[in-house]
């Protein structure tokens, strides 16, 4: 199943699927890198941050000014100072939920205690009133509590933070939170019946400022954070629930306050988002807001950030302030605590607050509308089919560029739905999908290959012993052998022999069994009892060969390792000479007249069947006698017809010669005059026996003899493709190809002599230019041009033939045989007046 | 899943002594071969039987195997069964070409093929020669294959007319043959099944003799029992004569046919000894 591609597309898939859905960390990670990159690139609105301004509790500050914390006397100099700068509002980034207490305050209460009580004599009256007031001014100095407490009401718009306990609330609160956290309920809850959706339960507030200061504040918000899987801070749960009320964040209440809005103004629908006058704040079903980021320009911070000191110094120009948000937080080390961010990783909360507040006064979030979901799972699903159905049928190339191109689209799609549209659709998992899977493909597809080598040669292997068996299947025991002997020897394929060698015994062929054993032993001495069948068969063997041997059914002379040439009629076979048209052709030589003969032989039994034997061998014998007959020069001879065996043969003048075929494949075009001078002398022998009405039906060069040395020209094989042709009555192929053949002959129409001198214009035409005239790359194409198309102008091709060579051409080939020659002897003129005319010109 | 129902029958018919058809029927493989050889002295029957056998075994080792043949990437689209069926011929071909050469006997014989591999909602056929391929579908007996014959070339060029080609001498010579190159161009296709189509592969002896309006009518009237209308169609051929060998295989299909694995693992334990 695995070796399917779909399958392997299918199994990497759900298990990607399965991952995505538990949440795997890589696969997380690398979603929210890609969302990290798309927050960054997001071009910032300098307008946006220009409204806040964050006074930083640095390093320089601390130098400065002392060891932290501070006296919060400093902290309440700094906000008198700052409202008196006209901000607009003032958040603190620093939980003042624990007194501070100076040691010496102490004393001082101890000391106008004892000043109250103590009786002074009237006289150290102003003395005593100066040490009181003395007293009563280092109480106030010390008591910067106090001091804080009045700053804050004294300029108004202070808002400071809490923190809750996040936990789901098991039971009813310990206690109810006091009057000035309660201040800050969000009255206005909108729950819409379609939408589901809470935000985060707390159970408890860990630091709440002191009644002292809290009392006072122009709001309380939280300042509860809520890393992501990795840590690092994406979202601002803009509204937590304790118990049955929703307190906003501090961020929320510090945009609202900007906006001069208090906390009953801000509308909550829940799931879904947070109305702050006319802006609408998309959130997710927690109430969380997907936080955009403002990314420091150059060297310039996306915040102006001022040092405490600095400010405190009166060193800046007062405006910086005037109707600005300015938050007071520590930045530095050891104080304040830093943030992962998309754009950062070590934001200060202060300058976390800062990028909260601007992404909600100018609705720079993100949004996971819920069609993402959806949307997301299409990819995936989309991805998946692509994978099973389309990667596997493309070529290695086209794959690489497809996969690459849908990887960075689906990577570019996440980055334009977030920078453009503000909306987190996640891509990453379907795009590392598409990798992972295109990897496991393209690497399965490597392996393949690979597999398919290695079983294409076990296949070879495998097609050996298929044939083997096939071979044997079918009585071809040698070729059964030659092809077992192929395979990678092991106990099956020694089966495999061993039966072909038992198959040997049953046909007697001793010697093959042996052999066959033989091989066996080779590989393993004790195989069965190999060893006892294989000196039965040598035995066996012997006592055949002294059998006949000569002749063997087949009607194939063997002629080797015997003492006595074997015979045919009264001659003596002296050796093979060739496959011809019927049979095999012999060089044999008559005893009595001492005369070398060709005897061409053909199994006739072979080729016919028995009722249709006797016919045959009656036409045979018609054949060769009316061939006989012929008594020319340019004809070969034949002496003698005879049947033995069940072998009939024809017994002819041998030739010392070679036929045409040799001197055109060395020698390729022939000069005009020899050509000619051949044209001439077959014309004439085709003359001679078209006027005994034989027909040769067979004229090729393959059938003209040529004699160097005496120079002689016989056509050979008169009749003889007559009697082959008519014993393929029944199903049988066209053996080589008919390029001499004439139109009439291939339509299987009654050939007479004039077809022999079409097949002869062809064989001229080719000794001429060495070319022949029709060709053709299948054997219908090479029909369609005999029958159909006219030659190729000789002319053109070899312009330097005599002017009267072309017209004869044209003429023998000549598809309507009324248009041809009609005679041997008519061509044989045309001929001699072609070289008479040539050489009276010449 | 519809069994596939095939039934054949070849007979030497009333004027040959021996018969140099073979068919071969693999209903587990949905496989059914016909060939009809040619070449003197049993050398026929060789190679029909070399044919038929070579392409059964292979078919049979390709569907044994775990891996059913490998998408590996080709040019043309074509299927990896119908490939198969290629693949299978070719290698007929080229066992019978080596053994016609090596042997005296066997030299010049030749066969015919006709293959029909059923897959799936398809068949698969592959042919050299002219044994035919016929599908009988809604009353309709309609020719599939095309011959590779000298007539039917001959006819399709228009040098002569369907009437000359009946009468030609050289009717039976075919252009194509498995074992008389080392290679063969054989005839892929691929067509779908319909329920209840019968495919009717068969030797020249059929349809030489039977007009194919006469075989119609058979499998209209006898379509229901395979065997009888293939031995029907049979004893047509030899009460007219019956001047060659003739050979049929019949296939009935539903609309689809599947294999059975555990089967196919049967028939190759079988098939490798």
């Amino acid at each position: 199943m695995l070796k399917r591609d779909w399958f392997l597309g299918l199994i990497v898939s759900l298990a990607f699927a399965a991952a995505t859905l538990y949440g795997v960390p890589f696969l997380q990670n690398m979603e929210r890198l890609a969302y990290d990159t798309g927050v960054k690139l997001t071009p910032s609105d300098a307008a946006a941050t220009k409204e806040i301004a964050i006074v930083a509790i640095d390093d320089d500050s601390i130098e400065e000014i002392g060891r932290w914390p501070w006296p919060r006397k400093i902290l309440a100099d700094m906000i008198t100072q700052l409202s008196e700068a006209g901000a607009k509002v003032i958040g603190l980034q620093i939980f003042l939920s624990e007194p501070q207490t100076d040691p010496g305050l102490t004393y001082f209460r101890e000391l106008r205690e004892f000043m109250g009580k103590t009786e002074f004599p009237p006289e150290a009256a102003p003395q005593v009133f100066k040490i009181k007031e003395f007293i009563n001014r280092v109480e106030q100095d010390l008591d910067a509590d106090n001091r804080l407490a009045e700053a804050i009401p004294n300029a108004g718009n202070v808002l400071m933070p809490m923190f809750f306990n996040v936990q789901v609330p098991l039971g009813n609160p310990d206690a109810d939170p006091p009057e000035f956290i309660q201040r800050n309920r969000l009255s206005k809850i909108v729950i819409r019946p379609d939408v589901n959706g809470t935000p985060r339960e707390t159970d408890k507030i860990e630091l709440a400022p002191l009644a002292v200061f809290g009392n006072q504040t122009a709001g309380i918000g939280h300042l509860n954070l809520f890393p992501d899987v990795d840590g690092a801070i994406r979202r601002e749960s803009l509204v937590l629930k304790h118990y049955e009320d929703y307190y906003p964040s501090l961020t929320l209440l510090l945009a609202a306050r900007s906006l001069n809005l208090e906390a009953k103004d801000i509308t909550v629908y829940l799931g879904e988002s947070v109305k702050l006058g006319r802006l609408l704040i998309n959130t997710d079903a927690d109430m969380g807001m997907l936080t955009g980021f403002y990314s420091a320009e150059g060297d310039e911070e996306a915040f102006s950030i001022y040092s405490f000191h600095h400010v405190r110094a009166g060193t800046l120009d007062a405006s910086a302030f005037k109707d600005k948000i300015v938050l007071i937080g520590p930045t530095a080390k050891g104080v304040g605590s830093t943030r992962v961010t998309p754009v950062s990783s070590n934001m200060s909360d202060a300058e976390l607050t800062a990028n909260v507040i601007a992404s909600i006064r100018n609705q720079h979030f993100y949004i996971e509308p819920a069609w993402t979901k959806s949307a997301a799972v299409g990819i995936f699903v989309a991805v998946a089919l692509y994978l099973m159905f389309v990667l596997p049928n493309l070529g290695a190339a086209l794959a690489a560029i497809v996969s690459l191109s849908l990887f960075l689209g689906l990577l570019g799609a996440e980055q334009y739905m977030l920078i453009d549209k503000k909306v987190w659709l996640q891509t990453v998992p379907p795009a590392l999908l598409l990798l992972v899977g295109h990897i496991a493909l393209t690497t399965k597809r490597f392996f393949a290959t690979e597999r398919q080598k290695k079983s294409v040669e076990t296949d070879s292997a495998q097609t050996n012993r298929m044939l083997g068996l096939s071979f044997q299947g079918q009585g071809q025991f040698d070729m059964a052998m030659d092809k077992f002997r192929r395979l990678p020897v092991d106990k099956s394929v020694l089966e495999l022999i061993y039966n072909l060698a038992l198959d040997f015994e049953r046909k007697r062929q001793f010697n093959k069994a042996v052999s066959a054993y033989d091989y066996i032993l080779e590989h393993d001495p004790k195989f069965k009892d190999t060893n006892e069948r294989k000196q039965r068969g040598e035995t066996l063997e012997h006592t055949i060969t002294l059998g006949d041997r000569h002749m063997t059914p087949g009607g194939t002379l063997i002629l080797d390792g015997v003492d006595q040439k074997p015979t045919l009629g009264r001659y003596e076979v002296e050796k093979e000479l060739g496959k011809g048209a019927m049979g095999t052709v012999y060089l044999g030589r008559d005893p009595k007249i001492n005369r070398v003969v060709a005897i061409k032989t053909m199994a006739l039994s072979d080729e016919f069947e028995e009722e249709e034997l006797a016919k045959a061998k009656d036409r045979f014998f018609r054949e060769a006698e009316t061939a006989g007959r012929l008594s020319h020069p340019n004809i070969v001879t034949i002496y003698d017809a005879g049947e033995e065996h069940d072998l009939a043969y024809i017994a002819m003048e041998f030739l010392h010669g070679k036929d045409l075929t040799h001197l055109i494949k060395s020698q390729g075009r022939l000069s005009e005059a020899w050509v000619l001078d051949l044209i001439v002398k077959v014309a004439d022998a085709l003359d001679y026996a078209h006027k005994q009405d034989v027909v040769h039906r067979d004229i090729k060069p393959a059938n003209i003899m040529y004699d160097e040395k005496s120079k002689s020209i016989k056509v050979t094989d008169f009749g003889i493709a007559r009697i082959t042709a008519s014993s393929r009555t029944r199903t049988g192929v066209i053996l080589g190809t008919p390029s001499y053949m004439s139109p009439e002959q291939l339509a299987g129409k009654k050939v007479d002599g004039r077809s022999d001198l079409f097949s002869l214009g062809v064989m001229m035409y080719e000794l001429l230019c060495g070319e022949q005239p029709f060709g053709g790359e299948s054997m219908a194409a090479l029909m369609f041009q005999i029958a159909n198309n006219k030659h190729p102008d000789i002319t053109r091709l070899c312009p330097d033939l005599s002017p009267g060579v072309g017209p004869i051409i044209d003429r023998l080939l000549e598809k309507d045989v009324e248009k041809r020659f009609q005679t041997g002897g008519e061509l044989k003129g045309a001929i001699i007046n072609c070289m008479n005319s040539t050489v009276q010109s010449g | 899943m519809a069994d596939l129902a095939i039934a054949g029958s070849t007979d030497p018919g009333m004027i040959r002594p021996n018969n140099e058809d073979r068919i071969s029927t693999t209903p587990e493989l949905g496989l059914a071969v016909v060939a009809d050889g040619m070449g003197g002295h049993q050398a026929g029957e060789v190679a029909s039987g070399m044919a038929v056998d070579v392409v059964t075994r292979h078919l049979i080792n390709v569907f044994s195997r775990d891996t059913p043949p490998a998408d590996e990437e080709v040019a043309d689209q074509s299927s990896a069964e119908l490939r198969a069926v290629g693949e299978a011929i070719a290698l007929a071909n080229t066992a019978i070409f080596e053994l016609a050469k090596s042997s005296p006997n066997c030299s010049g014989m030749g066969t015919t093929v006709v293959v029909t591999l059923f897959h799936e909602d398809k068949v698969c056929i592959g042919h050299v020669g002219d044994s035919r391929l016929y599908r009988y579908r809604s009353d309709t007996l309609e020719l599939i294959t095309e011959d590779h014959s000298l007539v039917q070339e001959l006819v399709a060029r228009g040098l002569i007319t369907a009437e000359e080609a009946r009468n030609s001498v050289n009717k039976n010579l075919v252009t194509r043959a498995l074992g008389i190159e080392p290679t063969v161009e054989s005839q892929l296709t691929e067509q779908t099944l319909q329920d209840q189509d019968i495919y009717l592969l068969c030797s020249d002896g059929l349809n030489d003799v039977l007009p194919d309006d006469v075989t119609a009518q058979l499998l209209k009237d006898h379509g229901s029992d395979l065997q009888a209308a293939a031995d029907r169609l049979v004893a047509q051929v030899n009460a007219r004569g019956g001047p060659d060998n003739v050979s049929i295989v019949l296939v009935r299909t539903g609309d689809q046919f599947l294999r059975d694995k555990k089967e196919i693992a049967k028939l190759s334990k079988e098939s490798n000894g």
